[in-house]
């Protein structure tokens, strides 16, 4: 039972030493890639004579990080979900020089086709399904619960307000969204501290999230340059830029690498708090 | 048309005028928070006042306006009637007090200028209370249902079977910071931040406790997994688990003389029939390393003894069964976010693991000697001059006797103490024997006499050890002494006398009046 | 009841002087600012048999007075129409000293009465971190140097760190940790306080703690940490700022502590 917290602590007390809780395969499902990108935006309201696509690429340089196991022993329903080597963390994912889980999105952009539909973010043998995903801004965020043991859904937005729901048992929904743009804001399950979501809010449709092969597909992007920004919990934030032309396949790659373990990762409000003589200091969110 | 400027006059020096006040309020209002909040809040309302760092849970952060005691949904704004109330009686079980020193209209002002610090507020319409529906009711069956209901919304997961706040997740929570944050002990009502009745509890299980693990169950309830007569007979039932109110303190623990045989063990059942005390703990907070936020917070006595031989049975809550490797994460977290005031925290290793794991610990502190007059040893921990004698009991190392010469130097000595402890549903129980005379170092007690005692408490999984501990001041046993002739003997004769000495007086004044 | 009778005058004045000194004591006078505390029961009888003897002494001291005074027991306990009101007397007296009497002798498991002195007198001097420094005749230095906003600045961040657990936010000694602690902390909104005392005397009592106490403040019960091995001469001094202002009270000068002095 491991958090993020941890991961915090160990920065600022380790100088630098990892937790263990990075990468590693996904023990089971797809981590996110597909149902991170949430429903397309609707083509029907697309001119596809005026859009092109931009499909891109994570790059990982350096030793991937091992995969982490997580301790599941307190839910025994959840874990007889997982194969032979038990469950396995799917929020770290870097492999043969690939890094999913990056959710990418143009910035300078607002407006565009309204979002049509929900996103699914779905609680599955307890991890999130999947554990990065983006929305437009108001678009509905359908939570619902596999497995029928209690989760509760604590999101920490700082720019939106937050909630805190429960879900005691298995087939609830509940419906969530959020009118402000932020990126990203932080899911969390308090009753398996192991279990942490990310949900890109952005106020237009031009975003997604790579897959386990580092690969990302944002389509139906109006021809035009833009500046794109790529945002990892572990490795940070980077920008690139990227020329969409009508009918066009743009190209866009990332290049991350593991020297960047610790990185500063922008979480929504800056909120930094020393306290005390002792200068203790605790950085909200991901790892920073 | 005169009278149309004239109106005009009046309604922009109105405006005006009412603007200026507002301008006013808010100024009243942060004048008075800079003096009463701000130390513990921060000068910008971002929690991070210089006396933060000592306190579990955290002062709020108002940028972010997350508050914990609402009426209003999830993730929703406060009433200002919300604010009002925790202005007024404080938040139970905190460092949060009431202010009673200040009026209602210098609340207001300072309920407007706390929401000033956040964009929030002023960015949406005024939140409304939600509809909680109406109480049906308690009763054995409502208990019942009540028990039922802690189960299908799995309450267990945090707060324990029993509601001590040891339930298997407990030991991973963070508030929406990062802090670490405590499953509340349910059976001490009187320290729930939102209040201790039944109406409090059933409004926090439907809104939630925001900016912390404590989900709302309102969606729960909307989707039929309870109903909300059954959040009604949950909010009974969590009511009903432990007092309302803090026990109240008596200073002397009556050790009865036991007709038949000492209790045997912890779980003895005598001990059904003796009376238990209740004393409370604070954190040592006199000499460094202070420790501000101690886990065991109150422990309860029971003792008896046979003339030959006493035995004692201490009872204090506490989340983990230290060393636990489960509570490592909390130990961790503790050890890097709280103020440690000096005390060297061991490093974590590269994994960012903790490499040392402290036993839960008690102490029971008496001094040596019976004291003649009021005079006995320093109650933390005796002196160098006059030391203390203690009986220690730790997870590690079990019981023992010891001479205190100063809060956390024990000496041991040998004894005849013998003792076992048992943890359960987040809860130690720990059995004492000893003879009524001690060995060669010790103190014999005497019966009928108040012997000084007190007590300390160590959770290790929180990182208490040496002297971040919890601790008493000084309190008493008192054996009960075989009941003697003298309690019937003397009012009788004293009836008798006085009995006596009246017909005397009569017969007199009534001779005196014949003759 | 004839309040003229020297017999029922004797009896209210008992009647009185038993109300005041169980309850007057205690409650009244802190309601027109004088500090006081209930009267323990042994001293209550003391003072009890001091009245009745000073009644007693009274009465006999004029012959007539005293046949009055007399005269309704002398009647109770001859007058054949009083038969009943003797007899009842006669078993309820007894029954009730017999009363008294168990009180006594049964077993008690109250807490031993502990008496101590909340303003033991202070030393002429104290050693504060190695320094010698004489108390009598010391002002706080922070009132004529600096600025007095910092040092009040200082003083509260030096309280709410420190001092709030025990003595309370508000000062009035109802901090979250007061209710576990015998004796409690104190409250510096009472007038008994830091109002009756010097800034010399508050910094030796900060400075010094529980176990710098002399005997008769029972420094063993004191959960008053001896400050100076947390808190310099330049914090103390301006924690004492801090707790005047925000109490909106001010010290007792040398000036009255001298004319007190010279009174005695």
């Amino acid at each position: 039972m491991r958090s993020e917290f941890l991961k915090k602590v160990s920065v600022l007390v380790a100088a630098g030493a990892m937790a263990a809780c990075g990468g590693g395969d996904s023990g089971g499902g797809d981590p996110g890639g597909d149902a991170g990108g949430g429903e397309a935006p609707a083509a029907a309201q697309v001119d596809p004579a005026t859009v092109g696509t931009i499909s891109g690429t994570i790059n990982f340089a350096g030793d991937s990080p091992a995969p982490t196991a997580i301790d599941m022993s307190a839910e025994a329903d959840c874990a007889a979900g997982y194969g032979p080597d038990g469950p396995m963390s799917n929020n770290v994912i870097a492999a043969n020089g690939r890094l999913a889980n990056v959710f990418v999105h143009l910035t300078g952009v607002s407006g565009g086709p309204a979002p049509s539909g929900s996103v699914q973010l779905d609680q599955e043998n307890c991890r999130y399904m999947p554990h990065v995903l983006g929305v437009q801004v108001g678009q509905n965020i359908e939570i619902t619960n596999s497995d029928d043991l209690l989760h509760n859904i604590n999101a920490s937005p700082t720019e939106n307000r937050g909630f805190n729901i429960s879900q005691p048992r298995a087939g609830i929904t509940s419906n969530q969204s959020f009118p402000l743009a932020e990126v990203m804001v932080p899911v969390r399950c308090d009753v398996h501290g192991w279990m942490q979501a990310y949900i890109g809010v952005v106020d237009h449709p031009y975003f997604g999230v790579s897959g386990p092969d580092g690969s990302f597909t944002i389509p139906n992007v109006p021809a035009g340059t833009y500046t794109a920004e790529a945002w990892h919990e572990a490795y940070g934030a980077m920008s690139g830029s990227v020329t969409v032309t009508a009918g066009g396949t743009a190209t866009l790659s990332f290049d991350y690498s593991s020297d960047m373990a610790g990185a500063h990762v922008p979480l929504g409000e800056p909120l930094v708090i020393r306290h005390g003589e002792h200068g203790i200091e605790v950085h909200r969110g991901a790892q920073d | 048309m005169r009278s149309g400027t004239l109106l005009k006059t009046i309604a922009t020096f109105l405006l005006v005028g009412a603007a200026g006040l507002v301008a006013q309020e808010n100024e009243n209002g942060r004048v008075l928070y800079d003096r009463w909040c701000a130390e513990c809040h921060g000068a910008e309302g971002l929690g991070d006042g210089s006396a933060a760092a000592s306190m579990l849970p955290r002062p709020r952060t108002f940028s972010q306006a997350r508050y914990q005691v609402r009426t209003t949904g999830s993730g929703q704004l406060p009433t200002d009637d919300d604010l009002m109330h925790v202005l007024n009686v404080g938040l139970p079980g905190t460092t949060m007090p009431g202010w009673p020193n200040l009026s209602d209209q210098q609340k207001r002002d300072v309920i407007e200028y706390i929401k000033s610090f956040s964009r929030f507020f002023a960015a949406g319409p005024a939140p409304e209370p939600l509809d909680f529906g109406s109480d049906p009711g308690g009763g054995p069956e409502a208990l019942a249902a009540g028990a039922q209901a802690y189960l299908t919304l799995e309450c267990e997961a945090c707060h324990g079977a029993a509601g001590r706040g040891n339930g298997t997740s407990a030991p991973t929570l963070e508030d929406w910071r990062g802090f670490p944050i405590r499953a509340a002990d349910l059976t001490e009502a009187w320290a729930l931040n939102g209040g201790s009745s039944v109406n409090d509890i059933h409004t926090r299980v439907l809104t939630g406790l925001d900016g912390t693990p404590m989900p709302a169950a309102i969606d729960a309830m909307n989707s039929g997994v309870v109903s909300p007569d059954e959040v009604w007979q949950l909010a009974h039932y969590v009511a009903s688990m432990g007092p309302r109110e803090r026990p109240r303190l008596r200073e002397v623990v009556r050790v009865e003389r036991a007709s038949e045989g000492l209790p045997q063990d912890g779980s003895d059942e005598a001990w059904g029939d003796i009376e238990a005390f209740f004393f409370p703990l604070a954190g040592q907070v006199i000499e460094v390393p202070r420790n501000f936020a101690p886990t065991v917070d109150g422990i309860w006595v029971e003792g008896v003894h046979d003339g030959s031989e006493m035995a004692f049975r201490v009872q204090w809550n506490d989340p983990s069964r230290s060393p636990d490797s489960e509570w490592d994460e909390w130990q961790a977290k503790i050890l890097a976010t709280m103020d440690l005031d000096g005390f060297e925290a061991p490093a974590l290793d590269s994994t960012g693991a903790v490499t040392v794991r402290w036993p839960d610990a008690i102490r029971l502190q008496f001094p040596f000697e019976v004291p003649d007059g009021a005079e006995r040893p320093y109650f933390l921990g005796g002196t160098t001059r006059q030391p203390v004698y203690l009986w220690t009991w730790s997870s590690n190392d079990g019981v023992g006797e010891g001479r205190g010469r100063g809060y956390g130097s024990v000496e041991p000595l040998p004894g005849e103490l013998q003792g076992t402890a048992e943890w359960q549903d987040g809860r130690w129980t720990l059995y004492l024997r000893r003879p009524i005379a001690a060995g060669a170092d010790g103190l014999t007690f005497s019966e009928g006499v108040p012997i000084p005692v007190a007590f300390s408490a160590w959770d290790g999984s929180s990182g208490e050890t040496d002297k971040r501990a919890g601790v008493s001041s000084w309190y008493y046993v008192l054996l009960e002494q075989e009941p003697s002739n003298a309690v019937v003997v003397t009012p009788l004769i004293a009836i008798l006398l006085t009995g006596a000495f009246g017909l005397v007086l009569v017969r007199r004044a009534q001779g005196r009046a014949r003759a | 009841m004839n309040l003229k009778h020297p017999f029922w005058q004797g009896v209210l004045v008992l009647v009185l002087a038993y109300v005041v000194i169980k309850w007057g004591i205690g409650y009244l006078l802190p309601m027109i600012g004088v500090p006081s505390a209930p009267v323990p029961s042994t001293v209550v009888t003391q003072y009890m048999l001091t009245v009745l003897v000073g009644v007693l002494l009274y009465m006999s001291a004029e012959s007539d007075r005293w046949a009055a005074f007399k005269a309704p027991m002398v009647r109770t306990m001859v007058d054949p129409g009083r038969r009943a009101l003797r007899g009842i007397l006669l078993v309820g007296l007894p029954l009730l000293v017999g009363w008294v009497a168990y009180q006594g002798v049964k077993p008690s498991f109250g807490a031993p009465a502990t008496l101590r002195s909340i303003h033991p007198a202070p030393p002429n001097s104290i050693t504060f971190r190695g320094a010698t420094m004489e108390l009598a005749g010391l002002e706080n230095p922070l009132r004529h140097s600096g600025d007095m906003e910092a040092h009040l600045a200082v003083g509260n961040a030096v309280y709410t760190r420190n001092c709030v657990p025990c003595h309370g936010d508000l000062l009035d000694g109802q901090g979250h940790f007061a209710s576990m602690l015998t004796p409690v902390p104190a409250d510096f909104t009472n007038t008994g306080t830091i109002v009756q005392l010097t800034e010399s005397y508050v910094f030796w009592r900060i400075a010094k703690g529980g176990p710098g106490l002399p005997n008769e403040g029972a420094p063993w019960n004191s959960a008053m940490p001896a400050w100076e091995t947390i808190l310099d001469e330049n914090e103390t001094w301006s924690v004492i700022l801090f707790l005047y202002e925000r109490t909106g009270s001010t010290p007792r000068t040398w000036e009255e502590e001298g004319a007190e002095g010279e009174a005695h």
